[in-house]
């Protein structure tokens, strides 16, 4: 609930019928402002703590999004720390929980991995071979909550979501499609599909609430690619083509707009997946395209600092 | 005094400035280099539109039996090809142009660059479950044939690829090609579609699908003046 995606899910389910108790816990606030749910900061590696909070409020559903992707709000190598910490906690303490009724995960498109050969839009039925650290990261929560799932005998949904951009989502595509020289792989130059932040919301809500016991892709319709992106958003093209790539990186990192390696291979190989299933599976369609998003993106004000009239430290 | 020192309210205004700027750009859409657009597998019909017009220049194509062809819906149309010579690039573009939708071809490479061309040009892999995905949204396809080094030869219809439209009972077109290496002149002939010889509940309906399709192209290009194609016993590959 600390996150805006978190935020947002949790603002959704306010509003559900079937919603009764809403709990969240999370290392960080929540970022909008909740009327009925109830709040518990705990970091994700305290595990006693969220265990009892869990197995004290038995909950009917789980919506885990506890995913820290890397470079979004914390290093690579935090990121999976911080993840693997919180699906330990959560998933096991939610094992404990007598009236669990279903389970839904976050993942995310980068689990079916983008190797040579590799289906250009997989779709649900795809084989996962993740091809990065945040496609390994989310196929080891897909299957430990499958497992969990199977053992203990409820559902457990997987919302594979493509990389989420918003107003206030921390997204490392976005940071970077948003720099004033943008990076581009000239030879490729693959398409990608994105979703909006309230598009992915309402798919983990629909799933909780269907109880759905499967994968499903959410994303919106369309692909767009990197150089159009940046054509869209008036910013410059920078083309590479091999060996650039890497101090590309470092610029880029100390410009403030780190690229991890899943948005690298998303520039290099492209991420699109089929969501043809989500109206069948969640019982509604994308409503905005790639290109709106991204259209969007470029809209959604900058942080405007004003500096302080008289430094007093 | 505030003209001389930009005070801190100035320097919100013109950083919201600058970004009212960067939103009539962003809900301008743009146009040129950046006006086009790719579809949800990448294929992108300005691109489509100059390879088309350049193939235009090259050959002068004469195509027969077009009006077979649906005018929506899934539908597969194996060709026989001819070895490097891009037989299914230039079916799928010609038949974009006749039909007036976008056709895709399955073969494409996975490597940059020409990968990423050919997914412009509306390529697919050849995976029977890229092949399934795309009829599953409705898609005409361009399946090649393997490449022959005889023009009026045809190669083997990969039956796995032929699978997804047996399963989903899409329509299969035979289409005989010959494409003048030299002179200008090129012919696609699509015959009616082809149906599985008897209802199979395994995969020996496709096999027995393919074979077919390989057998009235043969028949075809012997309308063209060629000889006719060896008959192929039926088996698994």
């Amino acid at each position: 609930m600390g996150g805006d995606l978190g935020s947002r899910v949790a603002a959704l389910l306010e509003h559900e019928d079937w919603v009764g108790d809403l709990l969240g816990i999370d290392a960080d606030p929540p970022r909008r402002r909740l009327q009925r749910a109830a709040f518990h900061l705990a970091s994700a590696g305290d595990h006693d703590r969220i265990v009892a909070l869990v197995t004290d409020f038995d909950p009917h559903v789980v919506v885990h999004l506890s995913v820290w992707e890397p470079f979004s709000r914390a290093a690579p190598a935090q990121a999976r720390t911080f993840t693997d910490q919180a699906a330990t906690s959560f998933l096991g303490a939610v094992a404990e929980c007598r009236s669990l009724e279903s389970i839904v995960v976050r993942s995310g498109l980068e689990v079916y991995g983008r190797a040579r050969g590799a289906p250009t839009r997989p779709d649900e039925s795809a084989a996962v071979a993740p091809t990065s650290e945040f496609g390994r990261m989310l196929a080891e929560i897909e299957l430990t909550a499958a497992d969990l799932g199977r053992r203990i005998g409820v559902p457990v949904a997987a919302v594979r979501i493509g990389s989420v951009l918003g107003p206030h989502v921390p997204s490392p595509l976005g940071r970077l499609l948003r720099m004033p020289i943008v990076p581009f792989s000239a030879l490729a130059d693959p398409p990608f599909a994105v979703v909006e932040d309230t598009e992915a919301a309402r798919g983990f809500v629909a799933a909780a609430a269907r109880r759905l016991d499967q994968p499903v892709n959410v994303l919106a319709s369309g692909a767009i690619t990197a150089l159009q992106a940046i054509r869209r958003g008036s910013r410059v093209p920078f083309p590479l083509f091999g060996p650039d790539w890497r101090i590309a990186r470092m610029v880029s990192e100390l410009s403030g707009a780190p690229i991890p390696d899943h948005v690298l291979e998303t520039l290099h190989r492209g991420r699109l997946a089929d969501n043809g299933r989500m109206q069948e599976l969640l019982g509604f369609a994308a409503v905005s395209t790639t290109t709106e998003v991204i259209d969007k993106l470029y809209a959604w004000p900058s942080v405007v600092r004003i500096p302080a009239r008289q430094q007093v430290a | 005094m505030s003209q001389v020192i930009p005070m801190p309210v100035d320097r919100a205004d013109r950083a919201a400035r600058v970004e009212a700027r960067r939103e009539i750009a962003a809900a301008d859409p743009p146009t040129g280099v950046a006006g086009w657009d790719v579809d949800d597998w990448g294929r992108d019909a300005s691109f489509v539109g100059v390879a088309s017009f350049l193939t235009h220049l090259r050959w002068s194509t004469t195509v027969g039996g077009q009006e077979r062809l649906p005018a929506r819906g899934a539908a597969v149309v194996v060709i026989n090809s001819r070895r490097f010579g891009l037989t299914p690039w230039f079916v799928a573009l010609v038949l974009s142009g006749e039909t007036g939708r976008p056709v895709r071809f399955v073969g494409r490479p996975d490597t940059a660059p020409a990968g990423a061309v050919a997914r412009r040009l509306g390529g697919l892999l050849a995976r029977p479950d890229e092949v399934a995905s795309a009829l599953r949204d409705g898609e005409m396809l361009v399946v090649g044939a393997s490449g022959t080094m005889d023009p009026r030869a045809v190669g083997t219809v990969d039956h796995r690829l032929i699978g997804p439209a047996v399963e989903r009972r899409v329509p299969v077109f035979p289409a005989a090609v010959a494409v003048a290496q030299l002179a200008r002149r090129a012919n696609i002939e699509i015959a009616p579609a082809v149906k599985p010889p008897r209802r199979r509940r395994g995969p020996l309906g496709e096999l027995e699908l393919a074979d077919a399709v390989r057998i009235r192209i043969g028949q075809m290009l012997q309308e063209f003046g060629a000889p006719a194609p060896a008959p192929r016993s039926i088996g698994y590959r």
